[in-house]
């Protein structure tokens, strides 16, 4: 089911400008047509609904006019492949323009912690240095650390440990702050 | 046979192989970069992984993430397709190494095929009839000079790691030989890596005639019949077809033989493409190899009935030849015409954003392509919009075909070389069958005046 309760723990149920009715809706407009990728634009919003695999769940990503780039016109799309970007790249769209992402620079594994059973390198709320090791991806049996290239407080974290991440996928997201 | 195949690949021919694998029942795992985000070989695929950022350097060509991506997504195989990595002998052994079966020849293969001077020693030594030529490598100008006195002007030189037309320079006077030597090792340099180059004979006038061959893991080799790939600009193949109007069937059992006979003494497995040159008097002349599939593929598998993609993957799966491809008897005649995002005039590339794409259809027709209405050709590949391949009892059933469905394709939004195609099918000569790789040249001037 869709991850509707992520965006209203936000403190709200109000996205500026959508009428979060109008999503259910579609929501359901989906699940009676069984499509699996759904987009529309209307006066300036334009919302792109895909259902990710079965653990990830649905995530919606809501994009604002000035993100658009060129107008699309309604589609369905056939059912979309299982890609592991789908969920990740979703909730990190709704997280906010003052939002620092680190992307995954390549494809491989994602491990949240140096060996299995230790201690994950950052949990939310953690602030961390440029440089810092978040997370390690790996990729033909090599291990990649991967740096935070900001100053900040960890406020999400979008990767599942353990699993596969493509390129560009979004794994934190960081509040820039300066140090004190 | 395999579970699941990772496609290194874009555009129609990543389509083409995903068809093969639903056909055998296999899954299918596209990659992609971001410009191909919204390409029809990510939407059809099983599965589809990010694997770069739209310049093909950091995505289709980044070994490291192609390889990666059939780790994370546990496949048994990857299909190269044609152009990116398929004649990347070491690509194929990192898949070797990374126990990852690579579907196409050996390395070793790759790597003999690859060298172009090589290839054309070893083809010689094993009885295939090769142009007059350097020993290999001209290392100097001394060399190169020894060597046109020897086989005498004209000459062509050419890029021993090359291919595609860069690094190539005729030579018709002596003056003009040091020169074009130094210059094309410039170029060789520039777009290969290395400045090696070879010299042969310049056949005049020549026409492109190739072998389409398959072999498997046990040994066997044998040919399809062969292709005509004279209508080129720039070296660039535009249009082909099979049979041949050139080769008598004398001919043809010959140079098939001697194809089968010197590929399976060299022990060369899987998809192929060996080319000739045929000179004025009829006489062929082996020029290179190409050890992978091919774009003009289509043509082969319309008139033999055998498709190539799916050989392809059975016999990397050990199958055998008697098998996998059982036996075939060629049928008719077929024609291909690729419609590339170009100006069909200037053949400056064109592309945008496709507004309206009406296909073909009918009986002989093929389509292959990944293009569709409202897509948007990206500027970082080739140009290739579509194959529109035409299939008949006989030529001119195959040209009317051809015409027929020329009109009936309308694509608006980008430029493309679909008007080219209809002069080229109502061209006096080309209907005659009389041509060679200058057609495109003299159709230009002729239109000139």
């Amino acid at each position: 089911m869709a991850k509707k309760s992520k965006l209203e723990s936000r403190g709200g149920s109000e996205i500026r400008g959508v009428d979060l009715v109008e999503v259910e809706r579609l929501l359901a407009f989906m699940e009676k047509h069984k499509l699996e990728e759904f987009e529309y634009e209307r006066e300036g919003i334009r919302i792109r609904l895909k259902k990710a695999s079965a653990h990830a769940g649905g995530a919606i990503r809501v994009v604002s006019a000035a993100e658009i780039g060129r107008p699309e016109e309604m589609h369905a799309a056939a059912p979309a492949p299982k890609s592991g970007g789908a969920a990740s790249r979703g909730s990190a769209a709704a997280a906010g323009a003052d939002i620092h992402l680190i992307k995954s620079p390549i494809v491989g594994t994602y491990y949240a912690a140096p060996s299995p059973g230790a201690d994950p390198f950052v949990e939310k709320g953690a602030r961390v240095e440029p440089g810092q090791v978040l997370c390690i991806i790996e990729a033909m049996k090599l291990m990649n650390e991967i740096e935070s290239d900001v100053a900040g407080e960890i406020v999400e974290i979008f990767a599942q440990n353990g699993s596969p991440v493509e390129y560009g996928q979004p794994l934190f997201g960081i509040r820039p702050q300066s140090k004190k | 046979m395999f579970r699941k195949i990772l496609i290194a690949n874009r555009g129609e021919i990543a389509l083409r192989v995903m068809s093969a694998c639903k056909e055998l029942g296999i899954a299918t795992v596209a990659v992609y970069s971001e410009a191909d985000r919204h390409s029809l070989h990510v939407r059809f695929a099983d599965e589809a992984i990010c694997i770069g950022p739209p310049r093909s350097s950091d995505s289709y060509l980044n070994i490291p993430q192609v390889i990666s991506a059939a780790e994370v997504a546990n496949v048994d195989a990857i299909h190269p397709g044609y152009g990116f990595l398929s004649e990347n002998a070491n690509f194929a052994e990192v898949c070797e190494a990374s126990h990852i079966t690579f579907i196409g020849p050996s390395p070793t293969m790759i790597r003999m095929m690859g060298e172009k001077d090589r290839a054309r020693a070893e083809m010689g030594a094993a009885g295939l009839p090769i142009i007059p030529g350097s020993d290999g490598v001209v290392p100097d100008e001394d060399a190169a000079k020894k060597v046109a006195a020897e086989i005498g002007l004209p000459v062509m030189i050419k890029a021993a790691e090359g291919g595609g037309g860069r690094g190539m320079r005729i030579v018709r006077t002596k003056r003009e030989l040091i020169p074009a030597f130094l210059t094309a090792r410039a170029e060789a340099e520039q777009a290969f890596g290395s400045p090696n180059v070879y010299i042969e004979k310049l056949i005049e006038n020549p026409r492109h005639i190739e072998f389409q061959v398959m072999g498997d893991r046990h040994g066997n080799v044998i040919h399809l019949g062969e292709r005509e790939c004279s209508i080129q600009r720039r070296h660039q193949k535009l249009l082909e077809e099979s049979p041949s109007t050139a080769l008598d069937p004398g001919t043809r059992e010959r140079i098939g033989r001697q194809v089968v006979e010197a590929l399976r003494k060299v022990g060369y497995s899987n998809a192929g493409t060996v080319e000739f040159l045929r000179d004025a008097s009829g006489d062929l002349y082996f020029i290179e190899m190409n050890a992978r599939i091919q774009v003009e593929h289509p043509v082969t598998e319309l008139v033999t009935q055998v498709d190539l993609v799916k050989t392809q993957i059975r016999v990397a799966a050990g199958e055998r030849l008697d098998d996998a491809v059982g036996s075939f008897q060629p049928r008719g005649h077929a024609i291909e015409c690729r419609v590339n995002a170009e100006d069909p005039d200037t053949f400056v590339p064109s592309p945008g954003h496709i507004t309206t794409f009406r296909v073909p259809g009918g009986p002989g027709i093929r389509v292959d392509t990944a293009a569709y209405a409202d897509a948007v050709i990206p500027p970082y590949y080739d140009s290739l919009v579509a194959k529109l391949i035409a299939h008949g009892r006989d030529r001119a059933e195959a040209i009317a075909r051809m015409q027929c469905a020329l009109d009936g394709f309308v694509v608006e939004g980008i430029k493309t070389t679909i008007p080219l195609h209809k002069r080229i099918l109502a061209d006096p000569d080309f209907v005659a069958g009389k041509f060679d790789t200058h057609f495109l040249e003299h159709l230009a001037s002729v239109e000139a005046k």
